[in-house]
């Protein structure tokens, strides 16, 4: 069906976007390449936010981050949508419980872990070592090597109810008559993940991975609550940096630069990703 | 299909159409924190009685996100009329041309603490209106200095009575003296810069053209603080705490001394009455004076003020002597407030008495950076990833670069 | 909407096994909880209780002021009922701009198809903290700041490009045949999406709805810049009202944390029965 008709569904929904974003985006661009009293300089915010080495360092983190987060996610979302997508007594109640992590305020949700996390008031290390899993407490946000570790898992727990979700939502969209053929062909329930849920779930996994991607490179509230970005810029990321060049240091210049710069860099990736989910897409109709 | 343009442009046409509040004349918006918003109400009452015609809407901020939201509203040329700023933030917007000077607002000059005047100049005019000052001291846990054999009545007067204090408190669990290197960058700046201050360094020289920070006596001072930490004097937590989770392992029991201003003493009066309190000034390296930060609070006008006349009589009227005693948490800014009755509890004299020893940092653009570059050297320390000269070396390396 | 339930077909296929079930379903609830039980037991606690080295897993006096303070001495009601308009203003306009955009995007083909999709992602791309000084001219040139609708409006830039991906994905998802029958039988396009594909699509729906919801009733920074009138804060600025600039009244956040996010949960508990697809139902039997 090619014509503009699709075109017209969509503009309400583009004019409404346009109008937010329109100005921010000029704006950011036009700071980016301005001093302070509005006078064009060049590259130079560019060169300023890309010469220290914590950019580096923020931008390898960042990676380690969303790769992480994602993987984890993901996993466990789609396990947790398998199983949620049974039948069993006390189902809804699982369901609604496992909505609670996504549902706590992010801030509160990140004072409450980080509490529990300390080294001396915490409950977790009071637990470990109470049943002798640890010898003595862990200082798991204290330590170079726990730390980022220790973020990603609270962001893993904080997300992955929206892909469990976003994928049982799919499962339940799956028509029977897919489920009778595979059993005609006599797959057993593992087959009829592999061969039924997994291919047809496929599209909405994808696009939800994109948005964790996304979302994973803006996610500043965990880490910025918790850590800061420390100890000694282990935990910083990207996003942490510029919210500091703008708002710590009220460098709103350098800030709009690194924006640009991360904008571009997640612009490419997100385009390489409709690229091959165009294309996949095209296979399947 | 058409409908659903229509449907689009009608939705456009309804925001469009939305009208703004007009700003009303005489109409003054003050933002102030949550904390003091009950007095705040009370002075408005006042004002407004003294100044009819003039009507004050006070918009509460909280501190969770201050600094972002102030600064969206001013850069955005929406700000209200007062706003309710640390003095510390004041340099960085005056540089950006955010606020109104206020020297014309200003009065009894000579009545304020020298120190909190000088935080907000810049350029030699005063950019915001002080009203509350407060330092640190040492808050102290007087049944543990009497297990320790130590006299809980008698303040220590030098580091190296601190550290061995703090050795002598160190045992069954308790962590003698805490110290910071966690949380928000200030934590650590407030509790250890003093420190660099007492023993004859700095970060920058006083013409801002030099970096002190890996000269000697700035290394003395580093390894003094981080060596509380590296002695096991201070808790394994360090580097996860910020000041309130020291006050908290404080009124846990499990830190029997640590540095925080007056503000802490009525919450741990609350959350553990049975808590026998004391408090000190900071002790000073032999032979030299002690030091602190100056924090505290003032009034800005941002420049995008609807009412700056009216504004700046309602932070007149709030400076006066009596208001700024009234309505201040810690300590007023200026000196002849100090004369009032709710200061003279015992318990806040070593805070007031360390007020004169308050300084400003000093007023670089690039401080927040540089402060940054520092707290991530401390945190190496901690780390245990270089040794002090090493970490402050780094640390003046990358300071350079911001000059 | 055929919602005949999906139980008598489920009936005969081979399923997971119960003590995979079992053990599955007690790793979630233990997983899913144990930060949000220790909230409530922190919310019950007394002052001098919420910090003690060993932590205490149950309050010696167990109390309810806390909650009192919260229900009756706070703001949080009041920022509840503005809670309430915003997430409803702004998940049902986000919805409805989301459901036409993405019919356009997964059932026709038009030129600049991908850019335009992509498009629907900038907004998402520039970090917050970029974004929140220019938005709030924008909101101010439109008159919105301190208003229910400058919230709303401003949460699209949040909802609405992950609502329109995902409900793109869904509608491909559901088979196009159902609808080429349709447009043979001559209904218009707008029918077609009413009374075929939304139907067909209600968990996606669903979760989209809760998505947009959930989203906006958590949002802080966008609500603490934009929204600096009490008539207008919601939750998230009520919970940092409960801090001061030294301290933090634990015990009142916990409580107020439970009366955010208590109610949602049950209203998920009551609803959730929707989230059964029409296909499961049969409607391709025939």
């Amino acid at each position: 069906m090619r014509s503009n008709a699709g075109l017209v569904f969509a503009l309400p929904a583009l004019v409404v976007l346009f109008m937010l974003i329109a100005y921010p985006v000029v704006y950011t661009g036009w700071l980016s390449v301005t001093d302070d009293q509005g006078n064009l300089v060049g590259l130079k915010n560019f060169s300023a936010v890309l010469r220290p080495r914590v950019t580096t360092q923020a931008l390898w983190n960042t990676l380690w981050w969303v790769a992480g987060s994602i993987v984890f996610q993901v996993l466990l979302g789609v396990a947790t949508a398998i199983l949620l997508n049974q039948n069993f007594p006390g189902r809804a109640l699982v369901r609604s419980v496992a909505l609670v992590p996504w549902i706590i305020p992010g801030i509160v949700a990140a004072t409450t872990w980080a509490w529990m996390f300390h080294t001396e008031f915490g409950i977790i290390n009071y637990m470990m070592t109470g049943v002798g899993i640890l010898p003595e407490p862990i200082g798991w946000l204290t330590r170079g090597d726990t730390v980022l570790p220790a973020m990603i898992a609270i962001n893993v727990w904080k997300l992955f109810p929206f892909v469990a979700i976003m994928v049982l939502a799919a499962l339940q969209s799956i028509p029977n008559d897919l489920y009778e053929a595979a059993r005609m062909d006599g797959a057993n329930y593992w087959g009829e993940i592999r061969h039924v849920m997994l291919p047809q779930i496929r599209p909405v996994v994808t696009a939800v991975t994109l948005l964790l991607v996304i979302w994973g490179l803006n996610a500043i509230t965990i880490i910025y609550a918790i850590t800061r970005g420390g100890p000694a810029n282990r935990t910083l990321i990207t996003p942490i940096q510029i919210f500091r060049l703008a708002f710590e240091a009220v460098e709103f210049n350098q800030a709009a630069a690194l924006s640009v710069l991360f904008f571009a860099v997640v612009m490419v990736v997100v385009f390489v990703y409709i690229r091959l989910l165009a294309d996949r897409a095209g296979e399947g109709t | 299909m058409n409908a659903q343009t229509r449907t689009g442009l009608l939705a456009l046409a309804l925001l469009a159409g939305a009208a703004s509040l007009p700003a009303k004349a005489g109409e003054v918006t003050w933002w102030a924190p949550n904390w003091g918003e009950a007095r705040a109400r009370e002075l408005v009452q006042k004002f407004q009685a003294a100044n009819p015609g003039i009507t004050v809407k006070i918009e509460v901020t909280v501190s969770n996100g201050l600094p972002e939201r102030v600064l969206t509203a001013m850069r955005s040329g929406a700000g209200p009329d007062v706003i309710e700023v640390q003095h510390g933030w004041v340099n960085g917007y005056a540089q950006n041309d955010l606020v109104l000077p206020l020297d014309d607002t200003l009065q009894d000059k000579a009545d304020y603490q020298k120190s909190a005047l000088d935080y907000v100049t810049w350029n030699g005019k005063a950019w915001a209106v002080p009203y509350r000052i407060e330092t640190h001291g040492i808050i102290y846990n007087k049944d543990h200095f009497k297990e320790a054999g130590l006299d809980p009545d008698k303040p220590i007067e030098t580091w190296d009575g601190l550290v061995a204090a703090a050795k002598a408190l160190t045992k069954s669990g308790r962590s003698g003296f805490g110290i910071t290197g966690g949380g928000e960058v200030g934590n650590t700046i407030f509790r250890s810069l003093p420190f660099i201050w007492m023993a004859g360094g700095d970060i920058l020289s006083a013409d801002q053209k030099q970096v002190l920070i890996n000269k000697p006596e700035a290394v003395k001072a580093v390894t003094f603080y981080t060596d509380f930490y590296k002695q096991g004097l201070a808790p394994k937590s360090t580097l996860e705490n910020d000041g309130l989770s020291l006050r908290r392992l404080f009124v846990a029991g499990t830190v029997s001394a640590y540095q925080s201003g007056q503000f802490d003493l009525p919450a741990i009066a609350k959350e553990n009455p049975k808590l026998s309190l004391g408090a000190m000034p900071i002790p000073h390296p032999e032979g030299k004076q002690t030091a602190a930060i100056l924090g505290g609070w003032s009034y800005v006008i941002p420049k995008a003020a609807k009412n700056p006349a009216e504004a700046k009589k309602l932070i007149q009227f709030l400076s006066t002597a009596e208001n700024q005693a009234f309505y201040t948490d810690t300590f007023p800014a200026r000196i002849s407030s100090l004369k009032a009755e709710r200061f003279q509890d015992p318990m806040l004299k070593p805070f007031a008495t360390m007020l004169p020893y308050g300084r400003p940092v000093p007023a670089h653009k690039n401080w927040v950076k540089m402060v940054q570059a520092y707290f991530d050297g401390i945190q190496r320390i901690l780390l245990g990833e270089q040794t002090v000269q090493k970490s402050m070396d780094q640390v003046a390396e990358e300071i350079t670069a911001l000059l | 909407m055929s919602a005949i339930p999906s139980e008598a077909g489920s009936l005969t296929r081979p399923g997971l096994g119960w003590p995979l079930i079992l053990l599955g379903s007690a790793l979630v609830v233990f997983v899913c909880l144990f930060p949000f039980v220790w909230m409530g037991v922190s919310s019950i606690k007394e002052l001098r209780e919420l910090y003690t080295i060993p932590p205490h897993w149950w309050p010696e006096n167990p109390t309810l002021a806390n909650y009192e303070k919260v229900i009756f001495q706070s703001n949080i009601p009041r920022y509840f009922l503005n809670s309430i308009i915003i997430s409803v203003g702004s998940t049902g306009l986000a919805l409805i701009l989301a459901i036409f955009a993405a019919n356009g995007f997964a059932r026709f083909r038009f030129r600049g198809q991908a850019f335009w999709q992509s498009c629907v992602l900038v907004g998402q791309l520039l970090p917050t903290a970029a974004i929140i000084v220019p938005l709030f001219i924008t909101l101010r040139v439109l008159g919105l700041v301190n208003t229910y609708w400058g919230l709303i409006m401003v949460y699209m830039i949040i909802t609405l490009p992950l609502s329109v991906w995902m409900l793109t994905s869904y509608f491909r998802a559901i088979p196009i045949e159902l609808e080429e029958a349709a447009i043979v039988d001559g209904a218009s396009r707008l029918r077609i999406l009413f009374a075929i594909t939304l139907p067909l699509s209600l968990p996606g729906i669903m979760a989209v709805l809760v998505y947009a919801f959930i989203t906006t009733w958590n949002e802080f920074i966008f609500a603490l810049c934009f929204a600096t009138d009490s008539s207008v804060k919601t939750l998230p600025i009520g919970l940092a009202e409960f801090s001061t600039e030294f301290n933090t009244d634990w015990g009142a956040v916990m409580a107020a944390s439970m009366v955010m996010t208590v109610p949602i949960a049950l209203l998920f508990l009551i609803f959730q029965k929707h989230f059964v697809g029409g296909l499961t139902a049969g409607a391709t039997k025939g």
